[in-house]
């Protein structure tokens, strides 16, 4: 039943061209290989003996970016990112996988992170919240956590931090390391345990997305039914309509615009909560980019900036340019993992990157 | 493919033009080059055969590189593929010989929107609805709305003569452009007349549009675009049979009502796609209709229409079944919704005045599903491109079980073309109205144009000498 699943989506989608305008690396890259009919055609044709796994086909494998979007897009719903991770899977096994995926792999099972040589925090209090803090929040972009917690606070909600310092498991799952992925899953789900949480709060929508679906659908790990899991973003949107948060109005009036994070396509309908907390405290709406809302490219933060660097930085450059050519000054985003990508290459475009949990906590009433 | 020494020098010769970045000799690549749309080599990679693959696959990023590749490619006497969106339904972007594959896909820019004229001119290789989302942006739209707008390019659009869904109000792409930039076989950079309805003598853009790559490379085009209409509003109808579902279709058209679509399933179509895809168990004839525009405009042509179809019959079904098409039209070309392998198919599409349209239905249908009857051939088809003339007849033929033998398999499925182009030439029809001719109709255009045909091969020779320019494609061969 596993191993069906992927064969039957890459079936389907090897020869289907109807998600091409929105995958962010065929857009990059102007390949008809690296798209979704080109990984689904490359996959169906090593299992014909027409290709065999090697540097080259597993180069073009892990050039997937393993964003949602062909998915989001897709009318009958072929999960190929997950075929497409299934796939890795078997190169992975078979030493094919490109060397930094085996380098991450050693990382993650010592450390639980790929960045730093640190291991998560153990889970200290017990409470009704949790927040997810992740890898990312801590060692990339650590303001962006103390800013939400600093709002949550504002908002009457005294969260226990989990997962501080470990990764979701997305990554591992995206680079077809899924005994990893499973481990650091248990790990995630035993920190909650241990918090006593009825809800758990994420900073982004890419750990909604872990999750809610991912942990089940590739993992075959069950979500706790007992646990409500919530975005921050929208969660906060909701509490300023309640009146329950309370935010004053900035005095910078510099054009500015919101990046949808990596792994948006993901959330349908979770654009529009963090554009209405940046229309109350900026007084306007931003620009809007060309790639937002449910057809939003990712950043360089998916697996990609491990195993394909150029191409990572490709996409990140991409988002900037899409600002820029829209004539922000100022671009906004909540992800730590997109605001580290963004803001290595920001200079370039004169843009100043602004994390969104940052500039409301800086504006709480 | 091209090895050794020469290949190599061909091939540093080519990325001293576009750049190491933007050429590939590389095995995956050129697999996934190898194929488009269409069923033939589609059928032949499932079964594990290999085809013919581009030598090289350059990513040009402007008019000027390719006029240098052309030029390499002359010297060199090697075969040119230009290549958009891969979603050709003819073959008509397979390398048969080798050789070079141009990915046009890096010209991708918009170069204008003129709010005041009401153009947009881009660059060939961009987006389909990458450009319709930036028009969407100005509250404009290019109104060519092909099913294949999602992958395929703005080049692509002109270069078969393709029709989109509301072709039927706002014409085919070909009817959509006021000029074009274009490279020649040779290499020369030209641009057409900067509008199309002059007298200044022959209309030779049109000579590039539907060649298919054989006469050159679009580069550019400067398109007609429209405003983003106040209402669309659809209907669906039911016929009980096609007869007065058709003439329906012609007196709304030949009135001159205007409809942005008509839609027209046959019984066939109706008791198996509109059930798969819509929802709906129907017996009969399901047809959608629409008009767009400014709302008391449209709801008038909707109201004319509408009494036009009561008075022949017809049931009225009411605006959800037809917003609901409109809504999930594309959705029948989504695997595993469209028609896909194992199973063998073929898109057999013609044109015709209205005196002779129903009558090439019936003969295709009973040509195909009487010589096929051991292969339980079925035939399906709906009527989707009016003119003020006549329509489309879009039609299909299915087999579940095909041979499973790759080189079986095809000649079967070229018989079966055979009988079904041969039938809607017998009757007056053409051999294909939107999707091209390509590799799969090549053998029919000597059929199709007679003694006419010497002078298009005339042309062919005179403006590609060297036969560079897609070979073997629509009927030019090789020389």
């Amino acid at each position: 039943m596993h191993i069906l699943q992927p064969i039957a989506t890459t079936e389907n989608c090897r020869y289907c061209l109807m998600c091409r305008h929105v995958c962010p690396v065929g857009y990059v890259t102007r390949s008809e290989t690296l798209s979704p009919h080109g990984w689904g055609l490359t996959i169906a044709s090593v299992r014909r003996g027409l290709l065999q796994w090697n540097r080259e086909t597993s180069e073009v494998l892990f050039s997937c970016a393993d964003c949602g979007l062909c998915r989001a897009h897709c009318a009958t719903d072929q999960p190929l990112p997950d075929a497409i991770a299934a796939a890795r899977e078997e190169v992975v096994e078979l030493k094919q996988a490109p060397p930094a995926v085996y380098r991450i792999e050693q990382a993650l099972q010592q450390w639980s992170n790929p960045y730093t040589q640190q291991q998560p925090w153990p889970v200290k209090q017990r409470g009704d919240v949790a927040l997810f803090v992740g890898d990312a929040a801590l060692f990339l972009w650590p303001s962006a956590l103390e800013a939400a917690q600093l709002l949550l606070s504002a908002a009457g909600v005294q969260p226990v931090l989990v997962g501080a310092g470990r990764n979701n498991g997305y990554l591992a799952s995206s680079l077809g390391l899924r005994s990893t992925a499973e481990a650091l899953a248990q790990a995630n789900l035993e920190d909650l345990q241990a918090s006593g949480a009825g809800r758990l709060l994420v900073l982004t929508p890419g750990d909604y997305y872990t999750f809610s679906r991912l942990y089940e659908d590739r993992l075959g790990i069950a979500w706790p039914r007992e646990i409500e899991l919530v975005e921050l973003v929208p969660f906060l949107a909701g509490q300023l309509e309640a009146g329950a948060l309370r935010l004053r109005r900035s005095e910078d009036t510099s054009p500015y615009a919101y990046c949808d994070p990596t792994h948006s396509a993901r959330v349908p309908g979770r654009d529009r909560a963090p554009r209405r907390l940046l229309a109350t405290v900026l007084g306007q709406p931003g620009l809007e980019l060309f790639w937002r809302g449910e057809r939003a490219h990712p950043a360089g933060d998916t697996a990609l900036q491990f195993t394909q660097p150029e191409l990572a930085d490709q996409l990140t450059l991409a988002r900037l340019q899409d600002a820029a050519n829209h004539g922000a000054f100022m671009l906004i985003s909540e992800d730590p993992g997109s605001l580290a990508h963004l803001n290595r290459h920001a200079s370039r475009f004169a843009l100043k990157i602004q994390g969104l949990y940052e500039l409301l906590a800086r504006h709480l009433a | 493919m091209r090895q050794g020494i020469q290949g190599e020098m061909i091939r540093s010769e080519l990325a001293d033009v576009v750049g190491e970045e933007y050429i590939s000799t590389e095995e995956t690549d050129r697999l996934i080059y190898s194929t488009d749309w269409s069923w033939m080599p589609q059928m032949w990679l499932d079964r594990g055969e290999r085809l013919a693959t581009p030598d090289y696959i350059v990513h040009p990023a402007s008019a000027e590189e390719i006029s240098a590749i052309l030029k390499i490619a002359n010297t060199y006497r090697i075969p040119v593929i230009p290549w958009g969106g891969g979603s050709g339904t003819q073959g008509g972007t397979l390398p048969i010989y080798g050789g070079i594959t141009v990915d046009t896909k890096r010209l991708d820019k918009i170069i204008a929107i003129d709010t005041q004229s009401l153009t947009v001119t881009a660059q060939a290789g961009i987006n389909g609805a990458q450009l319709e989302w930036a028009l969407n942006e100005h509250q404009l739209t290019l109104p060519h709305y092909p099913a294949s707008a999602n992958c395929a390019t703005l080049g692509g659009y002109l270069a078969p003569r393709g029709s989109g869904t509301i072709s039927t109000k706002y014409g085919k792409a070909e009817d959509m452009v006021l000029s074009m930039e274009l490279v020649l076989p040779d290499g020369t950079i030209i641009r057409t007349p900067p509008v199309p309805n002059h007298a200044s003598g022959p209309d030779f853009a049109r000579l590039f549009l539907g060649s298919e790559g054989t006469f050159g490379i679009i580069t550019e085009a400067t398109m007609q675009i429209d405003y983003l209409p106040e209402v669309r509003l659809l209907h669906a109808v039911l016929f009980a049979d096609l007869s007065n579902a058709l003439e329906a279709g012609r007196r709304m058209m030949t009135r001159r009502l205007d409809p942005m679509v008509i839609r027209l399933y046959d019984p066939s179509s109706t008791a198996s796609l509109v059930k798969e895809v819509l929802g709906y168990e129907l017996e009969g004839v399901y047809m959608v209709i629409g008009f767009d525009g400014y709302e008391e405009l449209a709801t008038l042509q909707e109201q004319y229409a509408m009494e036009i179809c009561l008075e022949l019959g017809a049931r009225d079904l009411g605006r959800e079944p037809g917003e609901r098409w409109w809504n999930h039209r594309y959705d029948f070309y989504f695997p595993p919704k469209s028609l896909q392998l194992p199973w063998m198919y073929g898109t057999v599409e013609t044109l015709s005045t209205y005196n002779n349209l129903e009558r090439i239905y019936h003969a295709k249908k009973q040509a195909i599903e009487e010589t096929y009857a051991e292969w339980n051939a079925r035939y399906i088809g709906h009527f989707s491109h009016w003119f003020h003339w006549g329509a489309s007849l879009y039609d299909r033929f299915i087999i579940e079980q095909p041979p499973q033998d790759a080189h079986q398999a095809l000649r079967l499925h070229n018989r079966i073309w055979t009988t079904a182009i041969r039938t809607s030439l017998e009757h007056g029809g053409m051999i294909n109205e939107h999707h091209g001719v390509g590799l799969k109709l090549a053998r029919y255009m000597r059929a199709q144009y007679g003694a006419a045909w010497p002078l298009l091969e005339a042309i062919k020779r005179t403006i590609d000498p060297n036969g560079i320019m897609n070979p073997g494609k629509l009927g030019f061969g090789i020389y």
